[in-house]
């Protein structure tokens, strides 16, 4: 029987090559099934990368290993193991800190990790609660616990927007309540400065509502901290500002610190301002028209090209820089440098600095567009255009509608991620796993907020 | 038809010449595709009209004295037997043509494969070093992953697809696509540092400067029905090998498994698909109809090629 079948099978199939029949001989009930582990279904994702001695990335769980050699920067973007746990809505990157936005079921909505020499992260302690041993650097992130009044419910503390600046962090939640964490020696943080305050191991959050800032007809919806001040931006596009103002950059007409926060007027005192962003100390306002309004250091002639221009300038001014831009849609302001997004996605950048023209181009006061090639535009993507942008002190980054995020500028600490140290002096795609939604860009480390793609 | 008219098989050879464009069909190797169509080529010519044999030289077997011989004298005077076909052979073997691949397709391939034939060596070889872009269509089969990653071997491992979507699988096609780009910097041997990497990217896209390594200029979804997708996709310097192994890293990063069932190359340089020779067609007349076809489109494209070639350096 055994025999006439193997003789049956040899005529019947006399041509199948030894390959073939392993396929056909392959039982089918043993193959393996493949069902990936789903690290998250979280909405968001998170990369991190630059500067990490600071704990600024979040990415050590070990005191031990986080001190060794090696460790000190991360070169290409890396996935934070806290977004996988948790569902991260924001992220606000400060000098050397970062704060995070989550959604948890335990209530707490903020997380930070970095320094915390100011208290910019709240008072966070170990070891014996009641000999406690205070943290000056946080390598993961954790809680920070926002003081509630009665009757304030989780989803009252969500946050809304929050920003960082060099030692202070500001958070705006949806009840409208604003919390200022940190250094406050020259008023950031919206309280009255007091002489020799001890800013470490402070436990110190202080809250202001918004009713305090802005009346009860108004309500403040974005809050942009610059290096030393804070500012804070309501829904009818009104400006409100405190903080250092040795350059101008809180804009109430005179160069004080201001630890009172107040309403700042100049020209954009009849404009319904959309956007504000500041990363130290030069300030870039958009009013929904589309044109720009400035404020603060314009050493670099940021602010104003003309031949006297003053070096500060200390009330909101229209800007005549960006006049030929057209309606612009998005700004930037950096340490020495300025960015605008115009309706048609092209990017402008001018002042001092890596401005992404090659390494010959060091300065311009006019502002020039970047060439959309640059940004992922060719043959066969024409239809990709920038859609945000953004800055730090020292790098600039763009977002195009695909969701890839191009970097260029000084690459302190490897915060450009393009796996090496060197200066980038274009635009240069960073190697995310994601859809890149939202950047915060830190003075020597970049936060990203990404979507994945399964 | 011109061809109609032409009877001599010497005719019709002086007119084989130029860039070939063949439907390869898949499954089948290269080598053997090119032997088959010189073989046609072969037999169509032998089937012409042939030369006549030629005429003995005079007084070749005539020693003294036998020229008086009717008999020798008429041999002698008469055609050499040994040039007949039937004593020589075929006038036309496949070794007489010479013919040449612009680049290879791998064996599960099917689609545009190029020949130089005859005087069109020398264009293929131009063709070749001008290193023009491939477009690719690539159908994946969601679901299973075999060793190989093509269908005809065994399955390693099966996975659900339910959670892929057509707008997933865009979105990672689009984020390949920007990182090879990105890519095409480190391969072209450029100091990304200096003002000659920034003008060429404003440029756009760049071509690599040896062929080592395979670049993907474009990639996108142009069809999904599940548990079928394909792709298109625009490369240089790809292989077999790299295609399956894209589809499977693709699923991979997708949380599934997936091979690649169809691999079909539908364009190479300027020449199309549309306009590559069908199997049914390998003969000698379809092959002359072709090769004219594809003069034209060279002929077309040239200003174009030129520009392009000054491009690459």
């Amino acid at each position: 029987m055994l025999k006439t079948r193997g003789i049956a099978l040899g005529i019947s199939r006399s041509y199948t090559a030894k390959a073939k029949r392993s396929v056909l001989a392959q039982d089918k009930s043993k193959i393996k099934e493949y069902s990936p582990k789903t690290t998250d279904n979280h909405e968001y994702r998170v990369y991190v990368w630059g500067f990490q001695e600071t704990g600024a990335l979040g990415l050590q769980t070990s005191v031990k290993k986080a001190k060794e050699r090696y460790t000190e920067m991360v070169h290409h973007p890396t996935r934070l193991q806290f977004s996988n746990n948790n569902d991260i809505r924001d992220v606000a990157a400060g000098y050397g800190f970062t704060a995070y936005a989550v959604k948890r079921d335990d209530g707490e909505t903020l997380f930070g990790s970095g320094l915390n020499t100011d208290s910019q992260l709240g008072f966070q302690v170990k070891g014996n609660p009641n000999d406690p041993a205070n943290l000056d650097v946080i390598i993961y992130p954790t809680a920070i616990k926002l003081p509630r009044v009665q009757g304030e419910t989780d989803e009252d503390m969500q946050v809304k927007s929050m920003s960082a600046g060099r030692a202070h962090l500001v958070v705006l939640t949806q009840n409208g309540t604003i919390f200022t964490l940190g250094n406050n020696s020259y008023g950031q943080c919206g309280r009255s400065i007091i002489e020799e305050e001890r800013y470490s191991k402070s436990a110190l959050i202080h809250r202001i509502s918004q009713e305090d800032i802005c009346g009860k007809e108004d309500q403040v919806v974005h809050v942009e901290c610059g290096q030393d001040h804070s500012m804070f931006l309501t829904k009818n596009g009104r400006v409100y500002t405190c903080g250092w103002g040795a350059d101008g950059q809180t804009g109430q007409g005179n160069y004080h610190t201001a630890g009172q926060i107040t309403l700042i007027g100049g020209d954009i005192e009849k404009e319904k301002i959309v956007r504000l962003s500041c990363s130290s100390d030069c300030v870039l306002a958009l009013n929904e028209a589309g044109d720009a309004f400035g404020w603060g250091n314009s050493e670099y002639g940021q602010l104003d090209d003309s031949e006297h221009a003053e070096t500060q300038i200390n009330t909101p001014r229209a800007l005549k820089l960006t006049k030929s831009i057209g309606k612009i849609k998005d700004v930037a302001a950096g340490g020495s440098f300025c960015m605008a997004l115009n309706d048609q996605g092209l990017v402008y950048t001018w002042g001092f600095g890596i401005l992404g023209f090659g390494p010959f181009v060091e300065q311009t006061s006019k502002p020039q567009h970047l060439l959309p090639p640059l940004f992922g535009r060719n043959d066969f993507s024409n239809a990709t255009t920038v859609v945000s942008i953004g800055c730090g002190v020292f790098h600039m980054g763009a977002v195009n509608s695909d969701g890839d995020l191009f970097m260029w500028g000084k690459n302190r600490f490897g915060h450009l991620g393009l796996g090496h140290k060197k200066d980038q002096f274009f635009p240069f795609k960073a190697a995310i796993n994601g859809k890149v939604t939202k950047v915060a860009y830190g003075v020597d480390h970049t936060i990203a907020l990404c979507k994945s793609y399964f | 038809m011109a061809l109609t008219k032409v009877y001599n098989a010497a005719t019709a050879f002086k007119n084989l010449g130029g860039v070939l464009n063949v439907y390869k069909p898949a499954g089948m190797k290269v080598k053997h595709v090119r032997n088959a169509i010189l073989n046609n080529i072969c037999k169509g010519l032998n089937k012409m009209e042939q030369r006549e044999p030629g005429k003995l030289r005079e007084g070749r077997f005539l020693g003294t004295g036998t020229a008086a011989d009717p008999v020798l004298h008429n041999i002698a005077f008469q055609t050499d037997q040994s040039d007949h076909v039937l004593s020589a052979g075929p006038r036309y073997l496949p070794r007489d043509l010479s013919c040449s691949t612009v680049s290879s397709l791998g064996d599960h391939t099917s689609g545009v494969l190029l020949f130089g034939i005859n005087r069109g060596t020398g264009q293929s070889s131009s063709i070749r070093k001008s290193r023009p872009v491939r477009v690719y269509h690539i159908t994946g089969r969601l679901g299973s992953a075999t060793e190989n990653h093509l269908p005809d071997s065994r399955v390693t491992m099966r996975a659900n697809h339910r959670h892929v979507s057509a707008d997933r699988i865009s979105g990672l096609a689009a984020s390949i696509q920007a990182s090879h780009q990105r890519k095409m910097f480190e391969l072209c041997g450029v100091d990304l540092q200096t003002q000659e990497a920034y003008e060429l990217a404003c440029k756009g896209l760049l071509r690599p400067a040896d062929e080592s390594q395979p670049v993907v200029y474009g990639i996108r979804l142009v069809h999904f029905e599940r548990p079928h997708f394909t792709l298109e996709l625009h490369s240089i310097n790809e292989t077999q090998e790299y295609l399956v192994a894209l589809v499977h890293d693709l699923a991979l990063e997708l949380r599934t498994a997936a091979h690649c069932s169809q691999l079909r190359c539908v364009r190479h340089a300027h020449f199309d698909v549309r306009d590559s020779l069908l199997r049914n067609s390998w003969h000698l007349p379809g092959i002359i109809k072709n090769l004219r076809h594809q003069r034209d489109i060279l002929r077309a494209h040239n200003q174009q090629h030129r520009v392009e070639l000054k491009a690459i350096h």
